[in-house]
């Protein structure tokens, strides 16, 4: 766990995690959103609109990316984060979200860090990046 | 199509207000659904109870484009991803005042042929005037 920008080098991972994203919780999300698509509620809906099943929003996957990055290091204020939606990732699969800090700034005390998101077939569904300030 | 000419014509051009209220059931919600944890984010008695980062992504303006910007492919879209940079806290009972305009567009061409990307930007500030965030949601058209 990160406390202080003291405590972070250059190339450090951030523990990889698998979020969760239930059918159930990703349809919490787009009720939250006002997102409520058959697309991200409903397989077979999302099915007849030619998905493989109801996927997740992006800016879902955005948020679960955020909450990594708040557990990695508690208390921080991520600055910017910026992501690419590459693949759709599907509800009820088993992604992994991945970060790995590719930059530090002493001055401002903020690290960069690259962001990924790997579903259960290997494919990179989102890639981004993140500004974060520590203590 | 000429991207110079779109880019002069279009670029910083405010096309759109609108205000939302944040409310704190909102704000929970999307951060429980994102696994969040933080009580910042999770439990609105927090001395420093916000919304989640990427909070302002979910709200949409009146209009995606300006009425009359120019028809570029089919004229669908493809969500290209979105950048948000937090400039200050988020309350519930805030009224966020949103400005759109177009920050950027430019073109690459790949597998899939020549797409432009549109830069759409919202900017929000609160009721007392601050500035609280900045959306850039990327729209890719396919061009052929």
């Amino acid at each position: 766990m990160v406390t202080k920008f003291e405590d972070v080098e250059l190339g450090d991972d951030l523990p990889e995690e698998s979020p969760d994203v239930s059918l159930v919780r990703v349809t919490k999300f787009a009720v939250a959103a006002h997102m409520l698509w058959g697309r991200f509620t409903d397989h077979e809906f999302a099915r007849k609109e030619g998905f493989a099943g109801a996927i997740v929003p992006g800016i879902m996957s955005q948020g679960l990316l955020a909450a990594m990055i708040h557990r990695w290091a508690p208390g921080c204020r991520i600055l910017k984060i910026d992501t690419v939606f590459r693949t759709p990732m599907l509800a009820d699969s088993h992604p992994v979200c991945k970060g790995a800090v590719t930059d530090t700034d002493e001055a401002n005390r903020t690290v960069e860090i690259d962001l990924t998101i790997v579903t259960d077939k290997g494919e990179t569904s989102v890639v981004g990046t993140a500004v974060v300030q520590l203590a | 199509m000429n991207i110079a000419e779109l880019r002069e014509t279009w670029l910083g051009r405010q096309f759109d207000r609108a205000e939302f209220e944040v409310e704190a059931k909102e704000m929970l919600d999307w951060a429980e659904a994102c696994g969040e944890t933080d009580a910042r984010f999770t439990d609105s008695t927090h001395p420093d109870f916000q919304a989640h980062p990427g909070f302002t992504a979910k709200y949409a303006s009146r209009r995606t484009l300006p009425t009359d910007f120019p028809q570029l492919g089919d004229g669908r879209g493809v969500d290209g991803g979105k950048c948000v940079e937090s400039l200050g806290p988020i309350r519930p009972g805030d009224v966020l005042g949103a400005t759109s305009l177009i920050a950027d567009i430019y073109e690459k061409t790949g597998r899939s042929g020549t797409m432009v990307f549109i830069v759409h930007r919202m900017r929000y500030e609160n009721q007392r005037g601050e500035p609280v965030s900045v959306v850039d949601w990327r729209m890719i058209r396919n061009v052929g």
